[in-house]
């Protein structure tokens, strides 16, 4: 007998996925790119996984998706710029309000009209905060990964520095100069794998480096400069007035040495919304990721106890 | 609010399970440390290996195994909570069988499904033949046992010669580190490189390098040595003479009585894919090919060797299950 060992299998392709969904589908948003979507498991509520980044996919969410679909509907879908959503490269295809029109698409295209809504970083915790706040309707609660919302506390001191000098030709390319318009052309996958050496900053996270930068490489560099070039459209008060238009249950976790995210941003929303965080002592940004079962698990309480106050 | 959640902690204080029982053994001035865990039919003995590793080695195996069965481990002597004789003879296959037993009797176990890896399949097999009424099954991972065909220069293989006298570290393919000098001048580079290189062939090993090389530190060049002299596998006089193509351990396989398992990667760069071939052949048990796997598959697919294993032991526990 020989047996494939799950953990390589897992590396090949799709070919090694824990789950697949039991239906997926592509939705057309107000702007005309499509977003691939699927959809996993069954029971009530309807928890949606919400994209990060477009230096990344849906397969960010492979440590959630086969634990969470045992016990509710799960919805997936690859944000625009990566994956198997459109790749679209005009900055205005990345404005604030598009991507919180694509949760409203996927919302719509599976038939559900209200979901828990988990997200990582600006794309996904930002959003599902607009959309709490516009369309309270349709949020039932949203668990909040590495809190990415701009404004509310100063950007990593690397972000700053390299986002400077983004558009200049650089004497180096060591370390956060490879946050660079001319190094992502030159040579994106080195920029990948350095970026997610640093999201995930824990030791022995080679497997997890390895993955996401091979998800990045599934996307496209001139996606990822429209996106920089998107400008986001709101000040700190602003972002301060939404995010304290939010009335469902949402909790917060966030890691101590995140390297994209400073924890002043989740304690400054912590504040502004009453939501408990729980800060993981030496994790980094990819928390999903790196601590599935920590995530799992914060996941699955905190929906087991929106039952009680629906 | 704010809640602190702590994924890792230091490591040895953060165990997965402690035992139920532990104590220790002591043979001929040699102590040696046993640890009990859970209860369950029937009692799995994970044998010691060669004193680069603890018992700690098991780790993924003994959280798992312990919640459906009894699981009995020991360090073996040179390395742990176990002593560290420098005599060659305390370190004889014969004494690492006799340690077992021990601890059976110490913790009041008849007999036992018996699991070994690497050297420590050598001592399961020599077990199974001088214990066979304690000796319920075998598990013989990646099988450090000398049949048939093996990589040039893995440890079985290594004359006396090449281990005593001095050699060029990159000699075989870096197997020149398998030397007495080179151990006496740099233990911990032999380690860094025997299990960065060769236990531990998959991508994305670091923690189990990091692990392995901090068991390896926990025992000496003077106690491996003492080891690598140690008498193995000597058949008793009275045993006849088998053809010596046949390799030392043919006379062994051939009298182990109870059913058996093996476990290896197809990437082993310790002991090659064709010995647990050979070896399962010999013996008439299956054998469990890890595709790409490498020497230490309980470490590095420890969901597949755990339900392999219980799977096994599950086997072994009915009366009309017991037969060969």
């Amino acid at each position: 007998m020989t047996v494939e060992a799950a953990s390589r299998a897992a590396g090949t392709a799709d070919g090694g996925r824990a789950r697949l969904p039991v239906r997926s589908g592509s939705a057309e948003s107000s702007d005309g790119v499509r977003i691939a979507w699927e959809e996993f498991g069954s029971g009530d509520p309807t928890i949606v996984l919400l994209p990060s980044a477009p230096i990344i996919h849906s397969r960010q969410w492979k440590g959630q998706i086969h634990y969470l679909s045992r016990s509710w509907r799960v919805i997936s879908f690859d944000g625009r710029g990566n994956g198997r959503s459109d790749h679209p490269t005009d900055p205005a295809a990345y404005h604030d309000d598009r991507f919180v029109e694509d949760i409203v698409t996927v919302l719509d295209a599976t038939g559900t009209a209200s979901a828990v809504l988990v997200g990582l970083c600006t794309d996904g915790v930002w959003r599902a905060i607009r959309l709490a706040a516009e369309h309270p309707e349709r949020v039932l609660g949203i668990v909040a990964f590495a809190v990415g919302v701009p404004r509310l506390a100063t950007p990593q001191p690397h972000y700053v520095a390299a986002s400077a000098v983004f558009d200049e030709e650089l004497p180096t390319s060591d370390g956060w100069a490879k946050y660079n318009r001319h190094h992502w052309r030159r040579d994106y996958p080195d920029f990948a794998e350095f970026f997610f050496s640093q999201m995930a900053i824990e030791p022995y996270s080679t497997k997890a480096i390895e993955d996401a930068s091979g998800w990045a490489c599934d996307g496209s560099v001139e996606a990822m400069l429209a996106d920089a070039a998107a400008e986001f459209p709101f000040d700190r008060d602003g972002v301060e007035a939404i995010a304290q238009k939010v009335r469902c249950p949402m909790l917060l976790v966030h890691g101590t040495d995140d390297q994209c995210q400073l924890p002043a941003r989740a304690e400054r929303l912590a504040e502004l919304t009453g939501a408990p965080l729980v800060l993981v002592e030496g994790a980094g940004h990819m928390i999903p990721a790196r601590h599935p079962v920590l995530a799992n698990l914060l996941i699955r309480d905190f929906v087991r106890g929106l039952a009680g106050t629906r | 609010m704010a809640v602190a959640a702590s994924p890792g902690a230091p490591a040895e204080p953060s165990r997965a399970r402690l035992p139920d029982a532990s104590g220790f053994v002591e043979r001929d001035g040699v102590r040696i440390a046993w640890e009990r865990h859970g209860s369950g039919t029937p009692t799995i003995l994970l044998m010691p290996t060669w004193s680069i590793f603890t018992s700690r080695h098991w780790k993924f195996q003994v959280p798992y195994l312990a919640r459906h069965f009894r699981v009995v481990t020991f360090d073996g002597r040179g390395n742990g909570r176990s002593d560290r004789p420098t005599e060659p003879a305390a370190y004889a296959d014969t004494e690492y069988v006799r340690d077992a037993a021990a601890v059976l009797d110490a913790t009041d176990t008849d007999r036992a499904l018996v699991v070994g890896m690497s050297m420590g399949g050598a001592f399961t097999l020599r077990f199974a033949v001088d214990e066979p009424d304690r000796t319920l099954g075998i598990v013989l991972i990646g099988p450090a046992v000398p049949v048939g065909d093996r990589p040039e220069g893995t440890p079985d293989v290594v004359p006396d010669v090449d281990f005593e006298e001095p050699q060029d570290p990159e000699a075989d393919d870096g197997w020149g580190r398998y030397n007495a000098h080179f151990w006496r001048r740099d233990w911990p580079g032999f380690a860094e490189w025997f299990v960065g290189t060769r236990v531990f062939s998959e991508a994305h090993s670091t923690k189990h390098i990091e692990d392995g090389v901090g068991w390896a530190l926990g025992t000496d060049a003077d106690a491996m040595i003492a080891k690598r002299r140690a008498p193995r596998l000597r058949r008793p006089s009275d045993w006849p003479t088998p053809p010596s193509t046949e390799g030392r351990a043919i006379a062994f396989v051939r009298r182990v009585g109870c059913p058996a398992l093996v476990i290896q990667g197809t990437d082993d760069r310790v002991i090659g894919i064709e010995v647990g071939r050979r070896l399962a052949r010999e013996l008439g048990a299956p054998i469990v090919e890890i595709e790409g796997g490498g020497h230490a598959p309980h470490l590095r697919e420890p969901v597949l060797v755990n339900r392999l294993i219980a799977e096994f032991a599950r086997s072994l526990a009915g009366p009309a299950s017991v037969e060969p």
